[in-house]
């Protein structure tokens, strides 16, 4: 018997090799020169989102907690998933740096007019408050309507509305220049209806506080 | 018009003259953090990240050792780059009135994050963010990417 394998024997552990210098064990290392990783991390609420990593060899898809797509240059992405240590090592300064999630309050009005609700009217308290949360402040005031009139009308009752909001967060004291008014009049409908439909719950200012 | 305002609008003018092509691209964004080694690119020049800076289409975000940068773009989309980091605000569009949106990110190095905003929810499609060997599609989403050189 000798001791040599046969000769057959070869390619098959020249591919064992050749699967190990490629396999994930060393795609795994996160610094590799050339690589991209791309990991899915959870949003405000712990909800997880989803992705798509490609390119022209291939494509993974991110939809769970820490998956993590690696991508060198000219090969398919590869899937694995990261740790929290791996998230942490990696990525630490950059989420220290993320700024404060944006707050959003929805201020409802009367039908045709640029009058708060009562309810609402209270709310210009709490967005002041989210306001002074940020070192540098920025308040977006986006007027919207319902269904009916003109879109020429709708755009303009949209403003008015928000400039009406505007007028009430400089009285309670938050610095004009940090807010920005538009109007978008039914182009972003928080109930969707037919045109010409009266309904309250279209006729808002979203306030974006950031 | 008052002194003051017209104060005011000269100050205005002299500190937008500098930059005269930022004026013309549409504003994207604040920077709302910013420490140690930290800077906007425009034009081809590197200056000093401010806080409250305004960061508009086309501009750059770079880091040196220690350096971290945050921002928050005009449809609460949030940014942030760690030490020796870059990346590239290539195209900002938020126009909900027309309908129009779109967004597009270059990593070109160094570790970033990304919380996905307005553009992502109301436009599904409008957001690209590549690096140097993929593309990623996002459908509302948190997400770090690091680039190595």
């Amino acid at each position: 018997m000798s001791n040599t394998l046969p000769l057959r024997a070869w390619p098959a552990i020249a591919a064992i090799g050749i699967l190990t210098a490629c396999g994930p064990k060393q795609i795994a290392s996160p610094q590799r020169p050339g690589q991209d990783v791309i990991v899915l991390l959870p949003d405000a609420g712990n909800s997880v989102g989803a992705a798509g990593v490609s390119n022209a060899q291939g494509s993974v898809d991110l939809d769970a907690e820490r998956e993590t797509a690696l991508v060198m240059p000219n090969r398919a992405p590869v899937l694995t998933r990261f740790s929290d240590a791996d998230v942490k090592r990696l990525f630490g300064d950059a989420l220290s740096a993320l700024p404060p999630a944006p707050r959003a309050f929805t201020l409802f009005f009367r039908f045709e007019s640029d009058e708060l609700t009562d309810q609402s009217q209270a709310l210009i308290t709490a967005v002041l408050a989210a306001a002074k949360e940020h070192a540098v402040q920025d308040v977006i005031v986006i007027g919207h309507t319902d269904t009916m009139g003109t879109q020429q009308a709708k755009y303009g009752l949209g403003l008015k509305r928000a400039l009406m909001v505007r007028n009430l967060l400089v009285g309670a004291g938050l610095d004009g220049s940090s807010i920005e008014v538009t109007s978008v009049g039914e182009l972003d409908l928080l109930v969707n209806t037919a045109d010409e439909t009266a309904e309250p719950r279209n006729r808002r200012v979203e306030v974006a506080v950031r | 018009m008052n002194k003051s305002t017209l104060f005011a609008l000269v100050v205005v003018g002299c500190t937008v003259a500098s930059p005269a092509v930022a004026q013309d691209r549409p504003a994207a964004g604040r920077i709302k953090v910013s420490s140690g080694d930290a800077y906007v690119l425009r034009d081809g020049a590197q200056a000093p990240a401010q806080l409250g800076q305004v960061v508009y289409e086309s501009d750059g975000l770079r880091t040196g050792a220690g350096g971290k940068i945050g921002v928050t773009l005009n449809d609460d989309t949030r940014l942030s780059l760690g030490p020796n980091s870059e990346l590239k605000l290539e195209k900002f569009t938020f126009a909900p009135a027309d309908s129009n949106f779109s967004l597009v990110l270059k990593f070109i190095k160094g570790a970033s994050t990304y919380v996905s905003g307005r553009i992502a929810k109301m436009a599904p499609g409008a957001t690209r963010l590549e690096t140097p060997a993929a593309i990623i599609g996002v459908r509302g989403t948190t997400l770090a990417i690091n680039v190595t050189e």
